[in-house]
This record gives C-alpha cells, structure tokens and sequence, in this order.
C-alpha cells in the first residue's frame, strides 16, 4: 500500500489561534479511515487544507504525491463533502446530481438513483429551504455516487437520525467493498463508526494527538474491574489512564497490557474488558490530562 | 512497492478532464438551473415593458390621440437599464455562492474564474444580442405603432443596430465584472475589503476630478463624450472592464470558501 495522503508540519493559523498545529502523518490508499476530534478540534479546517480549499500556514499536505492547491489533476480525483458545504441560491437537489457528474468523473447515475430513493431525498425543493438532514443526506450522495479515489466525509450525516445513519454506514461498506477506494470519515459519533475504521486519527485544539491502527489502538488499553485492594495492586507501577471506586470496588483503566500481564490480572481476580474507541479517545482527548502539551 | 505503482484493487482513475471541458463545465454549472438568470430577465423586461407600453396608451388616451402629443413624447425611457444592475447581482451571487460550492465541488479556482467569466460573456451576449433585436422590432413597428422607444431610447434611437448591440454588450460586461470585483473582495477580506473597495473608488474618482480640474480640462472632456462617435466613448468601459476581471481574478486566487 502506498501514502495517500502525507501531512509533513502542516500549521493552519487564523491571527493567534491555530487551528491545525504543526500535524504530520500519512494515510495508506485503499481503506477506511477516522478523523476523530471534538467541535473545533481542527478536523475540517484539516480537510480543507488536504484539498486545497484553504492554504497553510506552514508545512505540506500531499496528495496522490502532489501538492492540492489548485491542482486540477489531483482535485478531480477526490470528493470532499461537509456540512457546511454552500449551494448556489436557486439550486434544488435535482440540480446538485446534475452538476455532480461533470466533476466526478468516476460518477455512478444509477447509485446516485438507489441512493435517492433510499434516503428519500427532496431533489424537487430549493437547497436552501431543506432541514439539515436533508441536506445531509443530498451531500452524502454525492459523496458515495461519485466514488471518487479519495472522499472526504466531514461530520457527513448531521442531522440524519438513527435509521439513515445506519444506511449511510451500510452503503458505504457495501460499495466500498465492491469500489475499493480512500475514505476519510470525520466524525464525533466514534462508536457508530469505530468498526469500519483502519487508523485514527484524532486531533485536539489542532494538534495530532493519536495517529493509531484502531485495533492497535482498542488493544492499547483495558479495563480492570474487581476488588479495590486487588486492583490498587495491580495498578502499581502501571500507566493508568482512568480509575473509579464504588464501595469496595473499584475499576482501572490500563495501557499496554501483554499476555503475562493479563493472566496475572486473570489469576488475582480482576474482570477484563476492552475499552470501546470513543471512551478511550475521550480520555485522551477531554480527560484528566488536560493542559497537557497544548500550545496556543 | 514504489510510490509509483497503484494498489491492485484500485481501478485506474478516468483521464482527467481537460482545461477546457473543466471551464466549459463550470460555466454550465452557472446555468444548471436557467430559470433565474436566463427566463427570469426576460419576464421582468416584458412586464416593465408592458407597463410601460400601457403607461403611454393611457396617455394617448387622455391626449385624445398620439397626433395631440410631441413626436420625441415617448423617447425618453430608461427601463431597460435595470438588467444592468440585475446583472450585477448575478455577478455577486457567482463569486460568493457558486463559488464555495464550485470549490466543494473540486474545482480550482482558476477554473471556477475562468468559467464563470465565461459565463459572464455568453450572458452578455446573450442579452445584448436579444435586446438589440427587440429594438429592431421596435424600429421596425414604427416603435410599437405609438413613436415609443424602449430598448433604443433617445440617445442610442439613432444609431444603427450593431452598434447598439455592441454598446449593450458592453455595458453588460462592464457590470458583471464590476460585481464580480466587489463579490471577490469580500469573499477574500469580508465587509473591511469591501469599505476598502468603496473608498478606494471615492479616492480614485475625487483624484481624477481634481486632475481634471487643475488642468482646466472639464470642457475638452464634455466636448468628447459629446462630439465623438459613441462607440468609441463607450469603447472605454472596455479597460475598465478588464481591470476589474483582472483583479477579481488575482483577488479570488487566495480566497477561501469560509461561511
């Protein structure tokens, strides 16, 4: 597999703030990838900034090898859908598909067709008047129809409930598994999404903060649960991520467990459980750590 | 595995489309929905027309007959000017809306100017060359059986139809592109672009009053807007017009599509 994407020192700064703060990493082609983070994290400001829609304020992003910015070659081959993607005044939804294809040249009619009829989207109403989800759901069209060699789904599904999200998640592994091609997916629903993810990136107020295989990254911490004084032992000496007490019990959460480490918990009577992506980005992302390593 | 070669699984990536078909295809974008900057103009025109048509038959009626009325009575009309500024307000909606979904679209800047620009010229011609038939028509009914003039007022009534076609092209092209100019510089620097803009052209247009002033020139001015042919006064909107598509196009090259 080659680098999709490579991100080397890119730094986008508006006045004081930094928005992306001096993040370096490299994506592989031909997977499902997570950009994770909070509101205001960075995460679209990032994606802006690999599709050449905004310039840096330090460092490169490649992409296809290549810088973006203006880059006909290379911005013909990705698709890049947001939330808060802007629609000429009069446009309806029947207008969006139509134009879609003359700058998707990968553009599947008839996907853009199922997929309609499947989110009930309104192609017949002006853009404008359409509720968040409907607008949702007419980006995420596109976003799946033009099959472009690398999508960028930012916060795809907002306003979209329960039922079209599932859609939206099972048509995109449905046709990336027959399409094969490069998907970024940003999110703040972690867990909906955990499972169809390679690696994670998250970033917090602009910085890189974990840049993960996401099974390295779910292995990468446990969670101990047993009796206070046998899990205050086995917390000795361990990097602990997060601990609770409840009377007379208590819960650890542990990074870097190896096979004796687990048996040794498994024989001082400890209850093992795996920490789902979202508790564990939360903690590094929201937790106790705060402050830490943050620059302004 | 080289950074050359492509993963198996991938099918190769369709040729990229050519500079041309890109532009063309930001062009059409503008006009994917022709309802409002292609129907609609139309629609207005003829309602201000009919109004205004009806307007002079009530006063012929009250005249007791067009006899009873001066010949030039119905020459003075400046109804058709307001597709200018209609023009200008297209021009604005393209740089600021069509422009952030263009790029969201994948397009480059370039291609978004170029084609939109483009654009801009096929509606100039477009209604330039419609406008200019109207008053063909108008000429040709003896300005609609009543000596009215609509789409060639006093002023242009004389001069022959290319010309007209040609002042109208030009006038249009002149106020797309001047609201192209003032939509890229607030795209690019927001409401602060645009007070710079605007005392930018009050400092220019006081400057050049007081250039003129100073060197006593005001009549040899007036004597040539009036006394030269006025294809070749109007010839001069054609730099500005130009000035103003070459700086909305270096200002748009940094812009970014922010809300």
């Amino acid at each position: 597999m080659t680098a999709i994407i490579e991100a080397s020192g890119l730094t986008k700064r508006f006045g004081k703030v930094a928005a992306v703060d001096d993040v370096s990493f490299a994506l592989e082609d031909g997977a499902i990838h997570g950009l994770l983070g909070r509101n205001g994290a960075g995460k679209t400001t990032l994606m802006q900034l690999l599709t050449g829609q905004d310039f840096a304020t330090r460092g490169t992003a490649r992409v296809f090898g290549e810088s973006p910015v203006e880059n006909a070659g290379v911005l013909s081959r990705i698709c890049f859908i947001k939330e808060s993607q802007a629609y000429p005044d009069n446009f309806k939804g029947k207008h969006v598909l139509k134009t879609a294809p003359w700058f998707f040249p990968r553009w599947d009619q008839d996907f853009a067709d199922t997929l309609v009829e499947d989110f009930g989207a309104p192609l017949d109403r002006p853009m404008k008047k359409l509720s968040r989800g409907q607008r949702s759901a007419i980006g995420v069209i596109v976003g799946l129809a033009s099959r472009a060699e690398l999508t960028f789904f930012d916060e795809p599904y907002a306003g979209l409930d329960a039922v079209a999200r599932r859609r939206f998640y099972d048509h995109l592994l449905a046709d990336y598994a027959e399409h094969p091609r490069t998907i970024v997916l940003s999110t703040h629903l972690i867990d909906e999404a955990a499972n169809l993810l390679q690696r994670v990136l998250v970033i917090d107020e602009g910085r890189l903060v974990i840049d993960a295989d996401a099974d390295d990254l779910r292995a990468s911490a446990t969670t101990l649960a047993g009796k206070a004084t046998d899990v205050e032992a086995f917390a000795v000496g361990r990097e602990v991520l997060d601990r609770s007490r409840l009377g007379g019990l208590a819960s650890i959460t542990v990074t870097g467990l190896n096979e004796q480490d687990r048996l040794a918990a498994a024989s001082a009577g400890l209850e093992a459980s795996a920490v789902s992506l979202q508790e564990l980005i939360v903690r590094r992302t929201g937790g106790a750590e705060a402050g830490e390593g943050k620059v302004v | 595995m080289t950074a050359t070669s492509t993963s198996p699984t991938m099918t190769v990536a369709p040729a990229a489309p050519t500079v041309t078909s890109r532009i063309w295809n930001v062009a059409r974008m503008n006009m994917a929905n022709p309802f409002l900057t292609l129907v609609m103009p139309w629609l207005i025109t003829a309602a201000i027309f009919l109004l205004n048509l009806a307007i002079m038959l009530m006063v012929i009626r009250a005249a007791g007959g067009r006899e009873n009325l001066d010949p030039t009575a119905f020459s003075y009309n400046g109804g058709i000017s307001w597709i200018l500024f209609f023009m200008t307000v297209v021009a604005v909606q393209t740089m600021n809306l069509t422009f952030r979904f263009a790029l969201g679209f994948s397009v480059t800047r370039r291609d978004f100017y170029l084609g939109s620009a483009l654009y801009f010229v096929m509606l100039s011609l477009i209604f330039g060359t419609g406008i200019a038939v109207l008053a063909g028509v108008e000429r040709a009914t003896g300005g609609w059986g009543i000596d009215a003039a609509f789409f060639a007022p006093d002023g242009l009534a004389e001069q022959p139809l290319i010309v007209l076609w040609a002042l109208y092209v030009m006038a249009l092209l002149m106020f797309l592109f001047l609201g192209a100019l003032a939509a890229t510089v607030w795209v690019r620097w927001k409401a602060y672009g645009l007070y710079g803009l605007i005392i930018g052209l009050a400092v220019l247009l006081v400057a050049a009053g007081w250039m003129i002033t100073a060197s006593d020139s005001w009549g040899a001015i007036g004597e040539y807007l009036t006394g030269s042919p006025i294809l070749e006064v109007w010839a001069w909107t054609l730099p500005v017009t130009v000035s103003c598509a070459v700086a909305g196009a270096l200002i748009l090259r940094r812009a970014t599509p922010q809300a």
